[in-house]
């Protein structure tokens, strides 16, 4: 280092050209071998998202084989006072979907099929995914991607909604909280809570400080775990806990308030959606 | 960081691994590159992979530079040095982000700032730059591990008292003190790790060399 | 800046033809006397059929937004009135009830608890008008500047340089230098960065590139403000000037452009990141400094002496600031 601080001697033109070319040289050696490794590794980059989002909504639905998953992507027109709707099946590249358009008040603007990889309207802004699981022409159940303003900055989540709009799972995909503390409404006994609720509970759905029953913390962390009698004891408790608020993550009530907020926003939304969506996806499986 | 730039028979491998893990390791010995060693260290499956993470690149980095050493113009090596970091940074960030996806998501920024460790342009420097290239492949492998083995030992420690579990299979129940899962136990773990090497030190040595740590910040 | 849109007014021209054809045949005095009632012709014609304006809205926690026009509003029923999120267009809030205040203003009533910090958007049937209700510029700024100062410290919550955090915290009169002259290197080269990352490398995708151009960037930037400062103000070259060359690869100055261009933030977003996380770093350092003077001169015992005492310290700057965490002007 002290190397630098001596006053170096004074360099000729061809040695600055000679340096200047070899830095030329060298960064576009670089950048070379970094698009390479970019092309050889975005591939799989893009796969191992889809495979993880696939196994997150079966797991959370507890699909088998033979259901098939539609992703739908809805999207806000500014200027024309609309939403759009765009379904295709899950990871499906190229597969033809399928395009519904509403006016904001909820009236049918237009449909459409699309091929695969037909580009959008310009000027549509993304609001966000729902993915509706399929099994004979049926849905099967539904997986919404939600988010809400937690304690640092958005928590990103999916819900997984029965066909009666009852919650099946819940996880927390993306968020920022304190580790031990705000972190752990990630966790499976702090989510379990929602499991089984339907959806006008969860629209009443409050958040308490009181502290959880040990019986039911136990009962939560053995269904999440799968290990056998694990959903029997949750079954068994679920009627006494069900008209009773979330219980908060101890020293974390705005977090555990904010999902809680995101959960009930979610359901509520996704509902009247559906409501408006259904008629028009018949066509996909 | 004497040891090895005496002049005298070059020193071997293993002289070389161990110098990185213990005598010179770059966390508890050198203070370098102390960022990594709190912020990823919750849990040592973090701190596996940014070890893993750090080593290739060191090594790597290492090997090229003995490699092309000949063509650099002494006036640009420190940028050259810098390019070849960041080209073999991003290389290694973009592969982790395809083959470990939920790993990455948790260490992601501090696999990128990989580019901004002391520890590794500094080696690059007083050693790659002057060694044949067995040597300094043996180096950065020394140096990378003494790196991997910090960070596991942060974690452990970490991942154990905060969250009563060991790489991922708890072993006590519910948090025997949260306290070290949170960003200030991370300064803590670090105090108390640091303060055992130099003790081990005092005790092994006789030689009162404490704060040894405390003088060798490299930039 | 979006707040600061008004709403299209309709404003029709007078008769610009009489007017200019007047000015053109007589003397200079006329000209002007007929160019100022001309003016005024047009300002009262548009006082006249002047619609209601929108001149404010805000959210007043936890579930009322008020509204300020420029002229009373006839229609004030609920349904007159759309109140959406941003996130959700589609789904409308309930307005349960709309009340008149004073000075042509309305307070609407909403179904569920709003917060001054997300965006909403506002629709009125009658008159026809809109509005994008969202925290006014200012306030996103010093909102992003404090909590990428404090909620989010540099050192304390994100653990980023710590080697020269511990290297330069050992006296007072070094980490105010240090501090300073890292917030101005943090602040070109986030805007620097920011400008290449949005114009050059998001517009030809070459997004993987980011590292290797970011720290050139920092090289750039490091080596011009040397030379600018050694040109212009050799005074102050002389006190910074030895920071400035330690500076060009740390991970703060990295982590800056870094995080901008991870969260996709726009120019004030990125202008008040850096200056306040080079705030926060040299808040960090000054206390910092000022705990290490002090441990100087008390007994610690040997294996903790120097740097694990100084990590010890870090841990309850660190537990301190986590206080911060939570804040929000706008709940």
């Amino acid at each position: 280092m002290s190397a630098a601080l001596r006053p170096l001697p004074k360099l000729g033109p061809a040695e600055i050209l000679r340096i200047v070319a070899s830095m030329t040289v060298a960064c576009l050696a670089g950048a070379a071998m970094l698009g390479a490794v970019f092309m050889a590794t975005d591939r799989y980059r893009a796969a191992a998202a889809l495979r993880g989002e696939r196994a997150a909504i079966r797991d959370m639905l507890a699909l088998d084989s033979t259901a098939t998953l539609v992703e739908v992507k809805q999207f806000l027109a500014p200027e024309r006072r609309q939403v759009v709707y765009r379904a295709a099946p899950l990871g499906a590249e190229g597969a033809p979907g399928h395009e519904v358009t509403f006016t904001l008040d909820g009236r049918p603007a237009g449909e459409r099929d699309v091929a695969g990889g037909t580009p959008l309207a310009a000027g549509l802004v993304p609001l966000g995914r729902m993915f509706v699981a399929k099994r004979a022409g049926v849905p099967a159940g539904f997986v919404v991607e939600g988010e809400s303003r937690g304690f640092k900055k958005r928590i990103r989540m999916f819900v997984a909604l029965r066909p009666d709009f009852s919650i099946a799972d819940m996880r927390v995909i993306e968020h920022e909280e304190d580790p031990g503390l705000g972190a752990e409404v990630a966790t499976p006994w702090f989510r379990g809570q929602f499991v089984d609720r339907s959806a006008d509970e969860v629209a009443k759905l409050d958040v308490t400080k009181d502290p959880m029953p040990e019986d039911w913390r136990a009962a939560l962390l053995a269904m999440a775990k799968r290990s056998p009698g694990g959903s029997a004891r949750h079954a068994a408790l679920l009627p006494r806990e069900r008209a009773k608020p979330i219980y908060a993550v101890t020293g974390a009530t705005i977090s555990s308030r904010a999902v809680t907020d995101g959960v009930r926003a979610t359901v509520d939304h996704f509902r009247r959606r559906w409501a408006l969506l259904e008629p028009h996806l018949g066509g996909l499986r | 960081m004497s040891t090895v730039l005496l002049p005298g028979p070059a020193p071997t491998a293993r002289q070389l691994i161990l110098n990185g893990i213990f005598a010179e390791n770059p966390v508890f010995r050198l203070a370098l590159s102390l960022c990594p060693a709190v912020a990823v260290t919750t849990t040592v499956a973090n701190g596996l992979l940014l070890g893993v993470a750090v080593l290739l690149v060191q090594v790597l980095s290492s090997v090229t530079v003995t490699l092309v050493r000949g063509f650099i113009h002494p006036r640009v090596r420190i940028p050259v040095y810098t390019i070849i970091i960041a080209v073999w940074v991003s290389a290694i960030d973009m592969t982790l982000a395809a083959f470990t996806p939920a790993l990455y998501a948790q260490v992601g920024l501090y696999v990128k700032l990989i580019v901004a460790f002391a520890i590794i342009i500094s080696r690059l420097e007083v050693f790659a730059s002057r060694q044949p290239l067995v040597p300094s492949f043996f180096d950065g492998l020394g140096m990378g591990l003494g790196f991997l083995f910090a960070l596991v030992v942060i974690g452990a420690m970490r991942e154990l008292l905060g969250a009563g579990s060991l790489a991922g299979i708890p072993l006590a129940p519910g948090k025997p003190l949260l306290f070290f899962a949170l960003p200030a136990g991370g300064f803590f773990s670090i105090a108390l790790l640091m303060a055992l090497f130099n003790w081990v030190e005092r005790r092994t040595t006789g030689k009162s060399s404490a704060g040894g740590a405390g003088g060798t910040h490299g930039v | 800046m979006a707040s600061r849109l008004r709403p299209w007014m309709p404003c029709r021209p007078g008769r610009p033809g009489a007017a200019t054809r007047a000015a053109r045949t007589a003397p200079a005095a006329l000209s002007l006397a007929v160019l100022l009632a001309a003016a005024l012709a047009v300002l009262a014609a548009a006082g006249v059929q002047a619609d209601t304006r929108l001149l404010s809205a805000r959210v007043v926690t936890p579930d009322r937004l008020a509204l300020r026009f420029s002229a009373p509003l006839e229609r004030t029923d609920p349904a007159n009135f759309r109140f959406t999120t941003a996130q959700a267009p589609d789904v409308p809030i309930a307005v349960t009830a709309v009340r008149r205040a004073a000075g042509d203003r309305v307070v609407l009533t909403l179904g569920q608890k709003l917060s001054g910090s997300e965006h909403y958007r506002l629709e009125i049937a009658d008159p026809p008008l809109s509005r994008d209700v969202r925290p006014s510029t200012w306030a996103l700024l010093i909102t992003v500047l404090l909590s990428s100062a404090l909620i989010n410290n540099f050192v304390f919550t994100r653990y980023l340089g710590l080697c020269i955090f511990f290297g330069v915290s050992k006296k007072r009169d070094t980490s105010l230098g240090m501090g300073a002259t890292f917030t101005m290197v943090m602040v070109f080269t986030g805007m620097v960065s920011w400008a290449i990352d949005s114009f050059v490398l998001r517009l030809l995708h070459l997004s993987f590139l980011q590292i290797l151009v970011f720290i050139g960037t920092v090289a750039f930037v490091v080596q011009f403000l040397d030379t600018m400062l050694r040109k212009t103000h050799p005074g102050l070259h002389k006190r910074f000037g030895i920071y400035l060359m330690l500076i060009t690869t740390n991970c703060i100055i990295l982590a800056v452009p870094l995080l901008n261009a991870q969260g996709s933030a726009g120019p004030l977003e990125s202008f008040a990141l850096a200056l306040g996380s080079g705030g926060g770093f040299a808040l960090a350092l000054f206390l910092m400094s000022c705990a290490r003077e002090r441990t100087e001169l008390a007994r610690v015992p040997a294996p903790f002496q120097g740097l694990p005492i100084a990590f010890a310290l870090a841990g309850l700057f660190a537990l301190a600031f986590m206080g911060f965490s939570g804040l929000d002007f706008f709940r």
